[in-house]
């Protein structure tokens, strides 16, 4: 056993008849950052859809701290420890953001401890936690769905395009706590289509192309292979 | 004074009742996106099971209603979760609307085989002969109960829905079904408990409704749009916006009741029915006083199967076939069926109507039948004689009533669509068709159609009449929809929003499909040529037509005919199968005319399952028919030959029937395989053409010659025992074969631009390109051994492209 907490191995997956998944391995090795790169269209977030139980693989395994959960509901996976933060906001509109906060108590977290740490960290959200979550801003909006990953103090945190239509000083301040987390030894596989900021966090970066990963290395090797990988060299 | 409290008191007695229904419509359609158009029928469902148990069985009241509200009615709720609604998650407006309006008429019709209407059911009231004074007026303490009652539905669930997870989860799952699972609720549980809690307050509202009235299954039924109304109000989602609506309601229909003589009128209207009327007035009025909708920009939905629109040629053809069929089988018939079979032609133009508003433009309607209601009364009040001039005004009438119930509606989504044409139809039968001064004793003659030498005065002219009608209609409908408007419906069903910014207006494309619609619908009751009776114009009429027609598969002509013959097929087999039933163990026999009065329901319910209808699945099985001269020569010239066998009277028209089934389904299918010469993609073994052909020429003979009349007495068994025949024939024709018709059908090549997405790319995809481009496989192999050469001899690889 490597060790690892998260590992594809040989994942194959799609939608319908089309396979978007082609042999997918990738490992996520204890607490450490990985970043997942690559152009539109790669199958990033496949990648993360078959992770946390959403879609299943047509072949492959999926292993979570050693064993195969192809097959898992996605909220057993997230009652036990796979926190997945999905694309778009990860937050419910029409709820409060209170109410947002309560949801991840399916965790296993009372929602007094949800609270304290979502407010500590961002004192906004506790100002606004009566106020309806799709009023936020789009920084806040992110905010509270990271307050989640934050508070159920995950195994394994999945983060897609965190970065997605924010301005780049909040990305930067939201990838702060990403490292943050890491920190305090959450393994998370963090899903980026531009990748700067999320290479100074990651321990480890991958390049995906085409429905495979490509590489896998160092932040700063794979930085130098990025443009290639963008362009279609 | 004391007449006006005691209405007072009256109506807001039943502003309770209407409160707890209205706020669990509220939760379902809150809680899981649907909105539920059979909860009137639950509540019908549970106060007669209330009946069932606590009279019938004698059980104590308290052990009943626990029984009835907490148990049965959520289960059962849970369970259509589960087993229907489930499947519709993420379906289109119409198709959800479709499958709970199904739902209602399967249980309406369930409810009606089981507590069968002959018999009357009272329902003791709570605290019988209980009463205190109130500012001097007697009260019940029934009434006093339900008020109470609505005031404890209120409280708890404002307290379900903001201080539990599990109420909070309830609201969660509409906003992001996937993201509740990734926090670790479970939106499945979470549905089937939001519909076990909107069932329980249905059945609490019917329990309380059946102590006050009498029970009867449709009216408990109905009683549904008032609940309409009144949730509209809160625009569906807001629980005291509800119950708002429900005190507004109660008082007007209270005080209407106490303070309108029933017999004063308006023009030929009388009065007395208002207060069944306003449930429908409220409801219009307060969508004309909604704000117009924002328009969403959600994702496109699931894509629907494309359905093919025929060419104008293909459309003319299948017309004349239309005609020349119903002709030829027409002249075969008894007079009695002959006039259930022109009853299910004139049905088949009602649900035709529906193919532009609900096919093309993606919007329903749930009051067809009003409508060839408003065409047959002004055909019988203005055309006598039969005039087409009457025919073109009745027609008339019938598209502005239609632009003008559509306007307030359509400003909002389809769902409210739905809900104002209910009332409209609602509204209908208790302020027009219900009029003794309109519709005299109950029906209504209109008069046969005559243009010049023709008049369609007997029954064989007029399926003549209506076949040419729908053939013209049909024609009239495609060539619509290959022109500019027909694009511009297409598009605003796919997308609102990109349509709006495109510059199209939106509420005009709208009102002028749903006037073209009502006026079809109005042309069907024009020229009907037959007698109607009022119920038949009614909301419950309505809805068949509108199912079926998605049933058969409302985007296409063929799909409409497909809804219409379902609809007439229904009458004519409970005629057949008028001495019939089927037993269970000899217990139990349920006459098979009761099973097919819920079968159009479950047809509906089984549409979850199938969105786009039957008729895009059986023209799959026929298509190749149509490629294929020779297969299409043998079909039409054994279907005129066995015809003309029976005109004749060589063959017997059971004999007919039995033999025309086995052909069309057994042989017609298989007949391009059989005709087809060989070809080289054909399998080492080569499919048993002749063996086949002469099968299913036996199969259609032994069909023939069967002496099914003098055998087989019983007019169902026959026609079950001929659609095993065919059913066999077809299976056996298959096996003689030695492929199915799947294996034969040529393999669809993949596009191009799809290559290395779904697979890499191998060899055989770079010839089939080359080739696309216009090159021929040398100029490939030429390019290949370059490139060869010039990488020193390595070898190409699959994958390897030459650019």
């Amino acid at each position: 056993m490597s060790g690892a907490l998260l590992e594809l191995r040989g994942v194959r997956a799609g939608y319908g008849s089309i396979e978007v998944l082609h042999g997918v391995d990738l490992v996520v090795p204890p607490s450490s950052v990985v970043a997942l790169l690559g152009p539109n269209g790669a199958g990033k977030t496949t990648t993360l859809s078959v992770a946390c139980g959403l879609l299943p693989p047509t072949s492959g395994t999926v292993l979570v701290a050693g064993r195969n959960v192809v097959g898992v509901a996605p909220e057993l996976l997230a009652q036990r420890g796979v926190a997945t933060i999905p694309e778009g906001r990860g937050i419910f509109p029409n709820l409060t953001v209170r109410e947002n906060l309560q949801m991840a108590t399916f965790a296993g977290v009372d929602l007094r401890r949800v609270e304290e740490v979502a407010y500590g960290r961002f004192p906004r959200l506790a100002e606004r936690r009566s106020q309806v979550a799709g009023t936020l801003s789009g920084g806040e909006q992110q905010m509270l769905a990271l307050a989640r990953g934050l508070a159920v103090d995950p195994a394994v945190l999945l983060l897609d395009e965190l970065s997605m239509g924010l301005a780049p000083l909040v990305v930067e301040e939201l990838y702060g706590i990403v490292a943050q987390i890491a920190r305090s030894g959450t393994s998370i596989l963090v899903v980026e289509q531009f990748a700067r900021t999320v290479l100074g966090v990651a321990d480890v970066a991958a390049i995906m192309v085409n429905g495979v990963v490509r590489s896998v290395g160092e932040p700063a090797t794979i930085e130098a292979e990025l443009s290639s990988a963008y362009l279609g060299g | 004074m004391d007449k006006f409290l005691t209405f007072t008191i009256a109506g807001l007695s039943s502003a309770a009742i209407y409160a707890i229904a209205a706020s669990g419509l509220v939760v379902t359609y809150t809680t899981s996106g649907i909105f539920n158009f059979a909860h009137g029928a639950f509540g019908m469902m549970a106060a007669f099971t209330y009946w069932q148990v606590n009279v019938a069985w004698g059980v104590p009241t308290i052990p009943a209603v626990i029984l009835v509200v907490f148990i049965i009615a959520p289960l059962f709720g849970a369970v259509v979760e589960r087993v229907i609604m489930r499947g519709i998650e993420g379906a289109s407006d119409v198709v959800k609307i479709v499958v709970t309006v199904s739902l209602m008429v399967a249980l309406l019709g369930l409810a009606q085989v089981i507590w069968p209407q002959n018999e009357s059911r009272p329902v003791p009231a709570f605290f019988e002969g209980r009463f205190v004074e109130v500012l001097g007026v007697r009260v019940s303490w029934s009434r006093l109960l339900a008020l109470v009652v609505a005031g404890l539905v209120a409280g708890g669930l404002r307290l379900l829905f903001t201080r539990t997870r599990l109420g909070i989860s309830m609201r969660a799952v509409v906003d992001d079904r996937r993201l509740l699972q990734l926090n670790g609720g479970r939106p499945g549980r979470t549905a089937m408990l939001s519909w076990g809690l909107g069932a329980g307050l249905a059945a609490v509202s019917g329990v309380l409704y059946a102590t006050e009235q009498t029970l009867s299954a449709v009216t408990l039924t109905l009683l549904v749009v008032n609940t309409y109304a009144v949730a509209v109000v809160g625009r569906l989602r807001s629980l005291p916006g509800a119950f708002l609506g429900a005190v507004i309601l109660g008082l007007a229909q209270s005080y209407v009741t106490g303070y309108i003589n029933p017999d004063l009128t308006v023009g030929p209207i009388a009065l007395g029915n208002l207060a069944a009327a306003l449930p429908a007035i409220m409801l219009f009025t307060v969508l004309l006083l909604q704000p117009e909708a924002r328009l969403r920009s959600h994702s496109v939905g699931r894509p629907r199967a494309p359905v093919v629109v025929p060419s104008q040629t293909t459309a003319v053809l299948g017309g004349v076939a239309l005609v020349l069929a119903l002709a030829g089988i027409g002249a075969l018939l008894a007079p009695a069926d002959l006039i259930l079979v022109t009853k299910g032609a004139g049905f088949a133009l009602v649900t035709l109507s529906l193919v532009p508003l609900t096919g093309y433009a993606g919007q329903i309607s749930l009051a067809q039948m009003s409508f060839v209601g408003i065409g047959a009364v002004a055909m019988a009040t203005w055309g006598a004689n039969g005039s087409p001039v009457a025919v073109a005004a009745s027609v008339a009438v019938c598209a502005v009533i239609g632009a003008v119930v559509a306007l307030p509606a359509l400003r909002l989504s389809g769902i409210y669509l739905a809900l104002a044409t209910a009332a409209f139809a609602l509204f209908c039968t208790a302020m027009f068709f219900n009029q003794q001064e309109i519709i005299p004793s109950g029906s209504v003659q209109v008069p046969p159609l005559s243009l010049g030498p023709f008049t369609a005065d007997t029954d064989y002219r007029q399926l003549v009449l209506l076949a040419v009608l729908f053939a013209l209609i049909g024609n009239l409908l495609v060539w619509l929809r290959r022109s500019a408007w027909g694009r511009r419906l297409t598009a605003m069903k796919d997308s609102p929003v990109a349509c709006a910014t495109l510059g199209l207006n939106l509420t005009s494309t709208k009102v002028g499909v749903f006037a073209l619609s009502a006026a079809i619908a109005g042309a069907g009751g024009a020229l009907a040529g037959r007698t109607f009776t009022a119920d038949s114009f009614s909301l419950p009429a309505s809805l068949p037509v509108t199912m079926l027609a998605v049933v058969g598969g409302i985007g296409s002509i063929a799909g409409a005919f497909i809804g219409g013959l379902l609809l007439g097929a229904i009458p004519i087999a409970s005629t057949v199968f008028a001495a019939n039933a089927i037993g269970v163990f000899r217990f139990v026999a349920i006459p098979v005319r009761d099973i097919l009065s819920f079968t159009p329901g479950l047809m509906g319910i089984s549409l979850g399952r199938e969105p786009d209808g039957a008729a895009p699945q059986i023209a799959v099985g026929y298509r190749a028919v149509g490629r294929s001269v020779p297969a299409l020569v043998v079909s039409v010239a054994g279907a005129v030959a066995l015809w003309l066998a029976a005109r004749t009277g060589v063959v017997t028209k059971w004999g007919f029937a039995a033999a025309l089934l086995v052909f069309v389904v057994a042989a017609v299918p298989l007949l391009p395989l059989v005709l087809s010469p060989a070809r080289p993609e054909d399998t080492a073994e080569p499919p048993r053409r002749l063996a086949c052909g002469l099968w299913l020429a036996l199969a259609t003979l032994v069909a023939v010659a069967i002496p099914w009349a003098d055998r087989i007495a019983s007019n169902g068994l026959r026609v079950v025992l001929m659609v095993v025949a065919a059913a066999l024939s077809a299976r056996v024709g298959i096996g003689v074969l030695g492929v199915t018709p799947e294996q034969l059908r040529r393999p669809v090549p993949l596009s191009p631009d799809l290559v290395g997405v779904d697979r890499p790319m191998l060899r055989a995809d770079a010839v089939e390109a080359t080739r696309r481009m216009g090159l021929s496989e040398d100029d490939f192999e030429a390019e290949v051994a370059a490139l060869a050469s010039s990488t020193n001899g390595a070898p190409v690889g699959p994958v390897t492209v030459p650019r």
